[in-house]
């Protein structure tokens, strides 16, 4: 290119008047000519310089979220939000997946020995979210723990919204395997009731405890529920209708006391 | 006054009293927490930064009662515990801005431009998308700072900040810190006197759970006027030998031994006295 840019052409670059083929023609001639770079930089202002080099260093430096940060982006969670969640260790894909292989062992075990393999596939498919759930938050799980508790941003949120992440991720993929390997039969999701109970009581144990302990806790009680009523033979009486109502009733005061006791958990 | 604290007390269990009764001030600029193991120093930085409640006395920060006003205080505050935790598999940029959403800054390019910025004044910039794995101690401690620094906190409280950094690292925190208490109330503890003779407009001794001295540095050095010998022999309550093949005692004079200027270490070790020989073991 020959010609300079004259004071005129300038200023309808600077504000934006250009066509696009004039314009790409002049952004080719100042790549190369410090003479009217020196005649445009007075023509551009301030302000706008700013914000485009605002939007050009959030592009650059903004990170790329990891898989399991993206996939909560896709089905609409908030950005922060993702970011909270994506931080607890066992919301990470390979405590998920671990979590998956274990249950379809358990699955493929129950398909192999029939009613030996159900029990034990319905005794651990509550375990599985209540270790999850031990394991997203607290001292000893949250490397960055004391420093959330010295934010405002409330930690019973925090504990909540991981809990219900964790118990999605988890259950979901019980679910899925549980009816696509062992058949459309409800028995196949009565885990369900007693996870919801597990993990609502070792949350609210965990105000006094840690988390991870109080998993472990009711964990160790669930199992010893299970091996007593299986002594002699395959039984299915921790999965009662009665049972049911049982984990139903904790599931419901574990609730209430974490509702009224929100407060102490900050 | 931005920290008012009187007549705190803090127990672990029924024998075990961390602070017992505690008194002091601190306004704007650096304020030294100095003390041995166990003076509760670590105990004191968690009350203040309000993850700990205290069993008695009184708080009042930056003009708020922590009991009843926790959230406003927290929105005003920066942290660095003596052992922070870093989620190690998130690059700098994602660490601070993990703690930028727990400090409620909700708007995306808001926050993200304060994470810059705040990364910016430690000098990581350049490894701002390095996994914090792959950093090393003092690059860790400095984003443990820049974490501190979001939101332009009024009052930042520093636990041990140079605890295992090299000297070129501690000389870099100090220049560091010095800029950050230019205007806001910084609360540093520390074991390491120098820091505090370098750094602190104010000092806090506590011994026992108390406040054993309170001024500046230079009045704490004047404590050991008059009570600093060396010499030939070792005697007065602490002594050791120098480079210099000679002994540094302090307290009652050695015989033969001639009055020496003070420094803020020996009137420290006046201060404790047998606290400052079972911290040394």
């Amino acid at each position: 290119m020959t010609w300079h840019m004259d004071g005129g052409l300038a200023t309808r670059y600077a504000d934006g008047d250009l066509d696009a083929t004039l314009a790409a023609s002049v952004e080719a001639h100042l790549l190369a000519c410090a003479q009217c770079r020196g005649l445009l930089a007075p023509q551009v202002p301030r302000a706008r310089l700013d914000r485009v080099w605002d939007e050009i260093a959030e592009a650059v430096d903004s990170p790329v979220p990891g898989p399991f940060e993206r996939l909560l982006r896709l089905v609409g969670v908030r950005d922060h939000t993702a970011r909270l969640l994506a931080a607890a260790y066992s919301l990470h894909l390979s405590w998920i997946s671990a979590g998956a292989l274990v249950l379809l062992f358990a699955v493929l075990a129950a398909r192999e020995t029939t009613r030996w393999g159900l029990v034990g596939f319905l005794a651990l498919a509550p375990i599985v979210p209540v270790a999850g759930v031990g394991l997203a938050y607290g001292r000893g799980a949250d490397p960055a723990y004391e420093i959330g508790l010295a934010a405002p941003y409330s930690a019973f949120k925090v504990m909540l919204m991981r809990a219900a992440a964790v118990l999605v991720t988890s259950a979901l993929p019980a679910l899925v395997i549980g009816f696509a390997l062992l058949g459309q039969n409800w028995t196949v999701a009565a885990w369900l009731l007693p996870a919801l109970a597990l993990t609502s009581l070792s949350l609210v144990l965990s105000r006094w405890f840690e988390p991870a302990h109080c998993a472990l806790a009711v964990s160790i009680l669930w199992l010893a529920g299970i091996a007593g009523t299986n002594l002699r033979e395959p039984s299915l009486a921790m999965f009662s209708t009665v049972g049911q109502l049982g984990y139903l009733t904790i599931t419901v005061v574990s609730g209430v006391l974490l509702v009224a006791r929100r407060k102490e958990f900050s | 006054m931005s920290v008012v604290v009187e007549g705190l007390t803090k127990a672990y269990g029924r024998s075990s009293h961390a602070l017992n009764g505690l008194s002091f001030t601190a306004g704007v600029g650096v304020n030294g927490l100095l003390g041995p193991n166990g003076a509760g120093k670590t105990t004191l930085i968690r009350l203040l930064a309000t993850v700990l409640t205290p069993d008695g006395g009184t708080m009042r920060l930056l003009g708020r009662d922590p009991a009843t006003e926790r959230s406003a205080i927290r929105r005003r505050l920066g942290y660095l515990p003596q052992e922070p935790g870093y989620h190690r598999g998130f690059t700098v940029f994602e660490f601070v801005d993990y703690v930028a959403i727990l400090k409620e800054m909700a708007d995306r390019r808001a926050r993200h431009d304060e994470v810059r910025r705040v990364i910016d004044a430690v000098g990581l910039t350049d490894v701002s998308g390095k996994k914090i794995r792959a950093l090393s101690g003092g690059m860790r401690r400095r984003v443990g700072i820049a974490q501190a620094l979001l939101g332009e906190p009024e009052l930042v409280l520093l636990d041990e900040p140079t605890a295992g950094l090299d000297p070129e690292e501690r000389l870099r925190f100090r220049e560091l810190i010095s800029r950050i208490g230019e205007n806001r109330t910084v609360i540093l503890s520390t074991h390491q006197i120098e820091d505090v003779a370098a750094l602190c407009a104010r000092v806090v001794v506590l011994k026992d759970g108390r406040s054993a001295f309170e001024g500046t540095p230079e009045e704490l050095r004047a404590l050991a006027k008059g009570h600093t010998w060396l010499g030939e022999k070792k005697g007065g309550l602490l002594s050791w030998r120098t480079g210099e093949g000679v002994f540094r005692s302090i307290g009652v004079p050695p015989e033969g031994a001639r009055l020496v200027e003070p420094t803020v270490e020996d009137a420290y070790l006046l201060l404790l006295g047998e606290a400052a020989l079972v911290a040394a073991g």
